[in-house]
Order: structure tokens, then C-alpha cells, then sequence
């Protein structure tokens, strides 16, 4: 009953939104407000409650489906933090997409993510994750796509969308092995079922099952559809893309990770490094603001996923919420900034409210919206007394642990993760100077920055409170007596004095490097990045050329597409003309040999030729009836035929 | 007492249609409402049919049959050709999917404004013959409707269709036909070796009539046959179905007996029957390399022919493997079924790779169909439930999806005589619904949850790997496809109905559209939704068959 609510509101709020049409744009934010929080008070409800419904869905042979849900610790976990992110979004969009004439399918849209998001939370079984799975895809497809006149923002949609379909391809491959082998895909089936299978095949169906979390988690190789999503509505981007959809592929980690072997979890850590490092080093490059979070959140998913290969997933999941939290904050906050600079007839010209490179100064202009973000940012760079820190320091702490079963390699990676948390304090310093730091760089007398209202700064605030060291435990510096980590029963793992002194440290010392840098003569700028109206942007943002939105960002598959093309016209179809002309061809000799050699045996052969070639002349005399007739007379015999017989 | 004569009024209804079209005067809007009409009854047919139906009982169901040709060849026995009918789990669901995209067809026709009365006549005799071709339970029956849907497809390619009609029209004539060809000479061998003991049992004198045939009496003929015991002018030699699947009714030492030693160039001569047979259904199905007929004959068809073509006729093809190649040569189909997957593999990704190079809205839509049937052949190779159910499945889910695809195309064909893809930008600021319809059909053919096509690839994957026989890297090979089907389907999206307006040509002719294709695409994008979430329907009643099916199979 709960469950069904939990999908049904989200649901049956997305057909509301969308049947009403145009016709009351004022109150679908205020709807899907409404509706979000009755579900965050129902998931509230449902805390310590551990339900299960299977409902029969469809069977095939032995193969059963069963339409299952349930919620246990994880869903206790992912159902408020989804909700509370999602009402505190859609509450900021009010203001924020005022005066969209389709504000009503933006609602709808998100009410459809939302339907799409609690139904892989409750999922019961991996088909069922796999299928709500793709409507994530779909709502992160329309919601990104949102403003569709704009070709770029549609090719960034699709882009997002295909990628993840290469990684659910690795996924449903996964799935379908382990239906195979062990005939269920049940999770509360699923501990039982696999004591029986060799360690290679499990190797293998849970790297599979990671390609899902390639996909979403925007993890190497496939992350390059998360800054391009961008594209979409900044509290969008706050929502999907920093806060619940990418965190998808975490907690599809969390929950399969009985499934997963001490070689696939090397994989995994290994992975999640190199997208963490990956992305941190192009938030340090990158110039448009929303760029630098994108950046910096497939950094973050990528600390989540080495967590995962790790074996603490509860440390994973840790870092998921705090993580959810500072990012939508900051998201919020871009949003306020870039709502606050964009000229009031739209986006003019040249003029890019997106680029850092055009802020400036705007700290005194937007005080609240400071606040928040540099609050967020200290909690994104790990500073003492920020969430960040506590679940940061956790996988630092559990990766001193793997110590004792990946020997040096665990030191190795620790470094790699500390130095890339690092460029996380140095891109965010970076990005908080170009935007409030010196003075204006946009054209002052056009633009007017202003404060944006409550409605949208109250969101931002209480997201900048949740991401507070108190809310998740009280020693500032240790999260192992933390309500989080007691929940999952977590055992401590230790007490080491030197991690957190040493990530504080590094913190502080990125901090204190772009302390200096900003000071520089240039600061982050150099000259020649300085955008004016004439320059163009590093970054692809070419709007003149749109041939280049292809779908061949993948460029083997447009070679393998090209080829195959050619061949099917010229090799495959030709084989067929050529043998079809040759019949004629030889149809032409019978015909002759039937004129000069009136002979039995031949006849037979120019018969069957001759038919063929009448049938284009009884084309064009309109001898069709004819044939029809023939055609009919035969059918009316076998009715008889049919008759006589009954 | 309806149930006795359901199947054959199935057949019937549509050909009398056709008949009295011709006494019907030459109006468009007139002819058109009445071959609605036609298949509208047919509809009502259709609820008798899942009505009388018990989707428990495996068996054939409301089945008829009678004698129908019977020569007397002396020496060489007996030719027993059968009017025999009747439904079962394997074409239930094709016969509901045909009368459903027949009359999605009709509707359609509006487009057709030359000699409507010859368009609509041979439109119910196409229809008949399908529908024939499903309940045919006699190969020679199955094989006369089978050929008898080429005569009307073959001209209405030919007379209403594109630019290159009749060059499309004869490619798809003479490789279909080729392709039926290869079923007759298997379809001889198979008669020559087989009996209806039934029959025989008649000429032999131990039983009045065929309708007093026990089991008892077909048995004893069986073991009279084994012993070689009945002179060869006492053999009656059938076509039926139900006596070409049982090994026991093959004559000892004839071309196809089981234990044949028959070898022609080296090679078993079951084997060739079973290839030849296979290669005329592949030509239908499509499968690569032998489907280079369908993107032509798509382009140039006119829009209802392109929705009855792939919506049903390709079905045809699949129904053809199950029925005929699997349930005669079912061991064979198995030895064979790692050559048969890596055919459909190779289809699925080949079609999807094509699909993506296409500029032709159809040829794309076309491709798209190749890579989906494909789908199709790897159930059937899997010789598992979910890869048999899947197959049904999938035939059914894509005869509705590529009928609303191929509506789509039409839609904008009939405006702008245009299918070029990039000849269009942006079409959302002029036609929204049709944004939205294509948007429903494109996500539906990609294979997102909630509409039918997740369900076919979903199961027929899963009987893939679930395939002892079958190596796990082939269905791999083919989860492929759905990324391609993404690709194809929301590039093409992209690039047509996305940024700023724009077409090659007179925009004004770009209207949205009309009441009667909304609630058309409408009907169809709600069909695909329900099957995608009750999958059951379909499964139903595939399911008893299927399992009773492939058991039968695996104990020859």
C-alpha cells in the first residue's frame, strides 16, 4: 500500500501535469511541490518498516517474473534523501523557470524522474531496477532536452541517452547471465542461489552488471555525457545530474555488492580512480560554471565507485548523501548566479551567462548566494566540520585498511585519491575567485546582478545547512559514531589520527596554492582566456556549425555504420542485380533458341522465361484483371472444392 | 456451431469481401468503408476465436479438416491433399496481430486515390491470404496462400507504388518467389516420404472412416510402416502438418525418413531440407544476407502496403521457422541452432548499423525492422520457452511498432513527397503531435520499458543465453541492437524534429496532424503500451503450446 503511494503520487502526478496542458502554469510547480512532500512524508514513514510485495507479472517457460518491491535499510537511506532534494529542486524551480510557456511539462518531467527514481530505490529484483533504470534514461533524456529549439541541448540528451544505453547493454548482459545461472534475479534469492557458481563466471557477471554504473555513474569510459547534460535546466542539473540519477549507479553497487569478487572489485576501484583523477583535472581547465561541478561530481562518483571496490559500500552510500546534499547546494547556487547575471531579453548576443570568464566581483552583489556556495564548496573540498570531510576521510580510512589484501596498490590508490580530493579544494578555490572574486568582468552597464528571491535561496540555505558536520555526526573529525555509520552497523574502521590531519592538510595547502595564484598578476585568467564579444570559448560550444551534432561521438560506430552501408548496396544488393540480369540475360538466349529450335525440351525452359518477362507487359497493357480473374477463378474452385467436402 | 467453421469464416470473409468489391461502385470513401467493414467482422471473428480458445489446452484448437484433393497414382500410392485448419498457441496471436494491422492498413488507405476498386479488391485478397497462410494446418494448403500473397503484393507495389515501383515490385516478386521455390522442392521431398496413417488405415481396411481413427489404429499403422508391412499403392502420402511432424509417419528408406542415409554432394539429405526450407523462410523473415528485397520494397510501397508488409508479411517468415522448419526437422534445427543464432545476431547488429547509415526515413524504418526481426530468429534458435514465447512475442510487439513506424513515414511522405532525413529541421514547431506520436514510437521501437518492444528482446535475449547450446558471446553480440536501435532512433529524432524549423522545400505544406491520424497513431501507440505491460496477453496464450511444442520437439 505504502509502495504502491510511493510510485503511484510521482506517477499519477507526471499524467496530471501532463494532460493539463497549458492551462494553470501557476500552480504545476506548486503540484508537484505538494507531491513530493506527501512522498517524503510517506518514506518517512516507512523508515525502520520492511515491506516486500511480488506481484505476478509475467512467466514464460520456468522463468518468472514478479512485479517486486521492497524497502530495508538502503531504501530507508535513498527514499528521503531522493525526496528531500527533489521538493527542495522543484520548490527553487517555481522561481526559477517563471515564465517558461512549458512549465507544465517541466514538472511533469521531473514528477516522471521521480516515479522513475523511487522505482529503482524500491526495485525488488534486478529487472525491475533494469526497467525503471531506462525510465531514469528517458526523464534524464527530456529533462536535459528540455529546451529543444536549441539543437545543442538535444544533442546532448541523446548523447547522455545512448551512452547509458552502452553501458545497460553491459548491464542487461549481466542480468541475463545471472538468470541463467542461477535462475533468479530476486535479490532476496539471489545470497542463496550463488554459493554454487565459479568465481570467473561471478567475476564476470558483476563487472557486467557495473557496466550499469559505467553508464549512469558517468564513470571512465563513458562520463563523457555529463558535462554535455549541462545543457538542461540548472535545478535539473542539480537534481539528476549531481544528486540522485547518477547516484544510481552507486546504489546499484550497494545493493549487488554480495555479488561482488575480490578481482571485480579491484577492477572497480581501479575505475573509479581513474574517472576521480579524470575529472578533476578537467574541472581545473574547464571555464563555464556548470562545467566545473559536472567535472567535479563525476570526480566525486568516481571516489564512490573506488569506495565500492573497496567492499564499504556503506561508506559509498555515506558519501553519496553528504556529496547529494553540497552538490545540489552548489548547483542551486550556480543557478542563482547564472539567473542573476543573464541580461533581461534573454541571452544576447555573444554574451554567455554560463562563462566564468565574463563573472566577477560578484560577492557584495549576491551575498546570500556567496554564502551558500563557499559553505557547499568547503564541504565539496573536504574542510574540517563539512560532511564532506567526515565520509571523504571514511574511504581514505577504508582503503588503509585494504592494506591487508591489496598490499602497496592500496597505498598507490590512497595517494591518487588524496591528491585528486587535492584538485577538488583547488578548482572549487579557483572557480569561487572567478566568479566572486575581483571585480565585474561582464558589462556593467547591461547587466544588473541581483539577489534572487527566498523561494530560491531558501532551498539553496537549507541545502548549505544539511551539509554541516552535526547533521551526520557530531565529533566534527570522526564519522564512525555517526548516526550514518552505526545504521549500517559499520565497524570502525580505525582510528588513525594521520588521514584526516593529512587530507586537511592537502586541502589546505590546494587552497592556500590558489590563495596564490588569485593574488597573481593574471589570476586565473591568462589574457588571451579573457572572453570578449569577439573570442570564442575553449570549450565546444559552437553553435554555428550544427553538423556537428551527430550521433557518432562514438567513431567506430560511424566507420562500422558507413561501411556496412556500402557493402549492403554494392556487394550484398549487387550479387542480387547481377544475378538478376543474368536471368535475363539468359532468359534472352532461351527465348532466341526457342525461336530457331522448336524443340520440347526447350520449349519448357522459354516458357518459364517467357512468363516472366510477360508479367512486366501485363503490367502495362492492363491485362491485370486477367490475372485477377485467374487468380479468383482458382480461389472460387476451392470454395467449391471446400463446399463439396462439408 | 460457429466454432466448427470460425477459422475457415476467417478466411472466407475477406475473400468474399474482395468478390463483392468488384460489384461495388468506383468510390473511393465508399470502397474504403467497406473493406473497413470487411475487417471489422473479421475483428468480431477474432473475439469468437480467443473466446472458443482454451489457452490451457496445447493442442490445435476449433480445427478443421477435410478431404479435399485425393489421387489415386497407383504404383506411387495416394495423394492426399487436406483442407485442414485450426489454431494453437504458435499463430493465435499472428491471426489477431493480422486482422489488427490489416485494418490499421485499411484505415490508412485514405492515401490511395487511383483505381481504388482493383486497390481494395486485391487488399482483401492479400488479406485472406495471410490469414490463410496462419491457419493452414496442411503444407499444401499453407503453401498455395503462401505463394497467393505474392500475386497482390506484387501489384499493389507494383501500380501504387514510389518512383522505382516496378523495379521494387519485381525484386521483391522474383526473391520471394525464389525464396518459395526452395520451399517446394522441400516441400515434394517431404510429401514422398511421408504418410497419413489415418488414411491409410482407411485404404488398408481397418477402419471405415478417418473419423474412427484411435490412436490405437495410427500406432498400429506406425509399427505396420516401420516393418515395411504396407504395399506402396496402399500408402496414402500427405501434406498435413501433424503428420509431417511425426518421424513415425515417414516411410523406412524414403528421402527424408529420419534414419535416411540419403546423401547428395556429401551431405545428409535431411539436412538440405532443412536449409532449403530455412532459406525460403529467411527471404521472408528478412534475414542477412538474403533481405536486401525489404528496404526497396518498402521505399516504394505506398504507406498501407508498407504497414501490412512489415507488419504481418515478414511474420509470415518467422511462423514458417517455428511451424514448419523446427517442427519437421526439429532435430536438425537444433544441431544447427549455433549457425541459426550467429544469422540473427549478425541480422540484429548488421540491420542496426544499416538502419544508422540510412537518409531515407523508410529505408531507416526498413533496416530498423531487419535488425528487430532478428530478434525473432534468435528465440527460435534458442529452442527454449522464453526464446520461443520471446519470438511470438517479439513478432507480435513489432507488428504493431513497425506498423505506427511506417504510418510515421507516411505521414510526412504524404505532405512533402519527401522521406530525405535531412531534409527536415526542427519539425516540432510545426507539427507537435507528430513529434510526440514519433517520440512514443521511437522509444517504443529502442526498447524502453513499458512498451512492447522491452518485452520481445528482453525474453528472446534471455532464451539466447539461456541456450546451453548456444555460446553466451552470440546473444551478447546482439544486446548490441538495442544500443544501435537508440542510436538510429534518436539521431534520426534529433536531426528531424529538433532546432530551428526548416525544410527543403514549400513549408506550408508541414501541417500537424489531422483528428483521424491522431487517434490512428493513438490506437497504435496504446496497443504497444498494453502489450508492453501485460505481456501476459500474448504469453498466455503462446505458453501451453510452446512447452507441449518443444517437448515434442526434443524427444524426436
Amino acid at each position: 500500500m505504502e509502495i504502491g503511494l510511493l510510485i503511484g503520487i510521482p506517477f499519477f502526478a507526471f499524467l496530471a501535469l501532463l494532460v493539463s496542458g497549458r492551462r494553470f502554469p501557476g500552480i504545476a510547480g506548486f503540484l508537484g511541490c505538494v507531491a513530493t512532500a506527501a512522498g517524503l512524508f510517506l518514506s518517512l514513514s516507512l523508515l525502520n518498516r520492511e515491506l516486500l510485495i511480488n506481484i505476478p507479472w509475467m512467466s514464460s517457460g520456468g522463468f518468472r517474473l514478479d512485479f517486486s518491491m521492497q524497502t530495508d535499510s538502503l531504501t530507508a537511506i535513498m527514499l528521503p534523501l531522493v525526496h528531500v532534494v527533489a521538493l527542495l529542486v522543484q520548490c527553487y524551480s517555481i522561481s526559477y523557470m517563471k515564465g517558461d510557456k512549458a512549465i507544465n511539462r517541466y514538472f511533469a518531467f521531473i514528477q516522471l524522474f521521480l516515479f522513475s527514481m523511487i522505482g529503482i530505490v524500491l526495485a525488488g529484483n534486478l529487472i525491475i531496477i533494469y526497467i525503471f533504470w531506462e525510465l531514469v534514461g528517458l526523464s534524464s533524456y527530456l529533462l536535459i532536452g528540455f529546451w529543444n529549439h536549441k539543437p545543442r541541448t538535444v544533442w546532448a540528451a541523446q548523447k547522455a541517452f545512448i551512452l547509458n544505453r552502452v553501458g545497460d547493454a553491459a548491464f542487461l548482459s549481466g542480468i541475463l547471465l545471472l538468470i541463467y545461472h542461477m535462475g533468479t534475479v530476486q535479490f532476496s534469492e539471489l545470497p542463496g542461489a550463488m554459493a554454487e557458481l565459479d568465481p570467473g563466471t561471478l567475476t564476470l557477471i558483476g563487472l557486467l552488471l557495473f557496466g550499469g554504473c559505467i553508464g549512469k555513474s558517468a564513470q571512465f569510459p563513458l562520463s563523457g555525457w555529463l558535462p554535455d547534460a549541462m545543457e538542461g535546466p540548472t535545478p535539473v542539473s542539480a537534481l539528476i545530474h549531481a544528486a540522485t540519477m547518477v547516484a544510481a549507479g552507486i546504489f546499484l553497487m550497494a545493493r549487488i555488492a554480495f555479488l561482488l569478487t575480490p578481482q571485480a572489485e579491484l577492477v572497480i576501484a581501479v575505475i573509479g580512480l581513474i574517472t576521480m583523477a579524470d575529472g578533476a583535472v578537467r574541472a581545473c581547465k574547464a571555464w563555464d560554471i556548470k562545467r566545473v561541478l559536472a567535472f567535479s561530481t563525476q570526480s566525486q562518483l568516481g571516489l564512490m565507485v573506488f569506495a565500492i571496490g573497496l567492499g564499504a559500500w556503506q561508506i559509498a552510500l555515506f558519501h553519496l548523501v553528504t556529496h547529494a546534499f553540497f552538490k545540489a547546494g552548489l548547483f542551486l547556487s550556480a543557478g542563482s548566479v547564472i539567473h542573476a547575471i543573464t541580461p533581461p531579453d534573454g541571452a544576447a548576443g555573444s554574451f554567455d551567462p554560463q562563462d566564468m570568464r565574463t563573472m566577477g566581483g560578484l560577492k557584495s552583489k549576491l551575498p546570500v548566494t556567496f554564502a551558500c556556495y563557499l559553505l557547499c564548496a568547503a564541504a565539496l573540498a573536504g574542510l574540517p566540520f563539512f560532511s564532506g570531510f567526515l565520509s571523504k576521510d571514511a574511504i581514505f580510512l577504508a582503503a588503509v585498511e585494504k592494506h591487508a589484501g591489496w598490499g602497496m596498490f592500496a597505498y598507490i590508490a590512497l595517494a591518487v585519491a588524496m591528491l585528486s580530493a587535492g584538485l577538488t579544494a583547488y578548482y572549487m578555490s579557483r572557480q569561487l575567485w572567478l566568479i566572486f572574486g575581483g571585480k565585474p568582468r561582464f558589462d556593467t552597464d547591461a547587466i544588473h546582478p541581483h539577489e534572487s528571491g527566498l523561494v530560491m535561496w531558501l532551498p539553496m540555505a537549507v541545502l548549505t545547512f544539511l551539509s554541516f558536520f552535526f547533521v551526520f555526526s557530531l565529533n566534527p573529525f570522526d564519522a564512525s559514531g555517526g548516526w550514518f555509520l552505526t545504521y549500517f552497523d559499520v565497524v570502525s574502521p580505525g582510528h588513525s589520527v594521520l588521514i584526516p590531519v593529512l587530507s586537511a592538510v592537502i586541502s589546505l595547502g590546494a587552497i592556500v596554492l590558489a590563495a596564490g595564484r588569485a593574488r597573481s598578476a593574471s589570476g586565473f585568467l591568462s589574457p588571451y582566456e579573457v572572453a570578449t564579444k569577439s573570442s570564442k570559448n575553449i570549450f565546444l560550444r559552437d553553435y554555428s556549425e550544427e553538423k556537428r551534432y551527430t550521433v557518432f561521438f562514438l567513431s567506430p560506430f560511424q566507420l562500422v555504420a558507413v561501411i556496412s552501408d556500402y557493402f549492403d548496396r554494392f556487394l550484398v544488393d549487387g550479387i542480387v542485380n547481377i544475378t538478376g540480369k543474368s536471368l535475363v540475360g539468359i532468359s534472352g538466349i532461351t527465348r532466341w533458341a526457342d525461336r530457331v529450335l522448336v524443340d520440347g525440351a526447350v520449349r519448357l525452359v522459354t516458357n518459364a522465361a517467357k512468363t516472366t518477362g510477360n508479367f512486366f507487359r501485363t503490367l502495362q497493357s492492363g491485362k491485370i484483371q486477367s490475372y485477377y480473374l485467374v487468380t479468383f477463378i482458382s480461389l472460387i474452385l476451392l470454395a467449391i472444392w471446400l463446399a463439396a467436402g462439408m | 456451431m460457429l466454432d466448427n467453421y470460425l477459422v475457415s469464416l476467417l478466411i472466407a470473409t475477406p475473400l468474399a469481401g474482395a468478390l463483392l468489391t468488384l460489384a461495388l461502385p468506383d468510390n473511393r470513401s465508399l470502397l474504403q468503408k467497406f473493406t473497413i467493414g470487411v475487417l471489422l467482422l473479421e475483428a468480431v471473428w477474432c473475439v469468437f476465436l480467443l473466446q472458443g480458445y482454451h489457452t490451457q489446452d496445447p493442442a490445435l484448437q476449433l480445427a478443421r479438416s477435410i478431404d479435399w484433393i485425393t489421387l489415386d497414382l497407383g504404383q506411387l500410392g495416394r495423394v492426399s491433399v487436406d483442407y485442414a485448419t485450426g489454431v494453437d498457441g504458435l499463430n493465435l496471436a499472428l491471426v489477431v496481430l493480422a486482422v489488427f494491422v490489416l485494418t490499421a492498413g485499411a484505415v490508412s488507405s485514405w492515401v490511395i486515390t487511383a483505381k481504388p476498386k482493383t486497390y481494395y479488391s486485391l487488399y482483401l485478397l492479400l488479406s485472406a491470404s495471410i490469414i490463410g497462410c496462419f491457419v493452414a494446418q496442411d503444407f499444401f494448403l499453407f503453401y498455395l496462400f503462401f505463394e497467393f500473397m505474392l500475386l497482390p503484393m506484387y501489384f499493389l507495389i507494383g501500380l501504387w507504388g514510389g518512383d522505382r515501383r516496378e523495379y521494387a515490385a519485381l525484386k521483391f516478386f522474383i526473391y520471394t518467389f525464389a525464396g518459395s521455390l526452395f520451399i517446394l522442392v522441400a516441400m515434394i521431398g517431404l510429401y514422398l516420404s511421408a504418410i497419413d496413417p489415418a488414411e491409410t488405415a482407411v485404404l488398408l481396411g481397418l477402419i471405415p472412416d478417418t473419423s474412427s481413427a484411435t490412436p490405437q489404429v495410427i500406432s498400429s499403422v506406425q509399427s505396420l510402416l516401420a516393418g515395411s508391412d504396407i504395399p506402396p499403392e496402399k500408402l496414402v502420402h500427405t501434406f498435413r502438418f501433424e503428420y509431417l511432424a511425426d518421424k513415425a509417419n515417414y516411410i523406412p528408406g524414403s528421402l527424408l525418413h529420419a534414419d535416411s542415409a540419403a546423401v547428395l554432394g556429401g551431405i545428409p539429405l535431411r539436412t538440405i531440407a532443412f536449409w532449403f526450407l530455412f532459406a525460403g523462410f529467411a527471404v521472408k523473415l528478412p534475414i542477412v544476407p538474403v533481405h536486401t528485397w525489404l528496404p526497396d520494397a518498402h521505399v516504394e510501397a505506398p504507406t498501407p502496403i508498407s504497414v501490412v508488409l512489415a507488419g504481418i508479411l515478414l511474420k509470415v517468415g518467422g511462423y514458417g521457422i517455428m511451424r514448419i522448419v523446427d517442427g519437421f526437422f526439429p532435430t536438425e534445427a537444433f544441431a544447427f541452432s549455433v549457425p541459426l543464432a550467429l544469422l540473427a545476431a549478425i541480422s540484429i547488429v548488421y540491420g542496426g548499423f544499416n538502419a544508422l547509415a540510412q537518409y531515407d526515413l523508410k529505408k531507416m524504418i526498413a533496416y530498423s525492422s531487419v535488425s528487430h526481426m532478428g530478434f525473432v530468429v534468435l528465440g527460435i534458435a534458442a529452442f527454449n520457452a522464453e526464446g520461443f514465447n520471446g519470438a511470438i512475442y517479439q513478432m507480435v510487439s513489432h507488428g504493431v511498432l513497425s506498423s505506427m513506424l511506417f504510418l510515421i513515414a507516411g505521414v510526412i511522405y504524404e505532405r512533402a513527397h519527401d522521406r530525405r532525413i535531412d531534409h527536415y529541421k526542427g519539425l516540432i514547431h510545426a507539427m507537435p503531435n507528430y513529434t510526440v506520436m514519433t517520440g512514443i514510437a521511437f522509444f517504443a521501437t529502442l526498447g524502453l520499458p513499458g512498451f512492447s518492444g522491452f518485452v520481445g528482446e528482453l525474453f528472446t535475449l534471455m532464451g539466447g543465453f539461456g541456450a546451453s547450446q548456444i555460446p553466451a558471446w552470440i546473444p551478447a553480440l546482439s544486446v548490441l541492437g538495442i544500443v544501435l536501435a537508440a542510436m538510429y532512433c534518436l539521431w534520426t529524432y534529433q536531426r528531424m524534429f529538433f532546432g530551428t524549423f526548416w525544410y527543403n522545400g514549400d513549408e506550408t505544406v508541414l501541417s500537424d496532424l489531422s483528428a483521424k491520424e491522431v487517434a490512428l497513431f493513438a490506437i497504435l501507440a496504446v496497443s504497444t503500451l498494453v502489450l508492453g505491460i501485460f505481456p501476459n496477453l500474448v504469453f498466455n496464450t503462446s505458453q501451453a503450446t510452446v512447452h507441449f511444442w518443444l517437448e515434442l520437439l526434443k524427444n524426436r
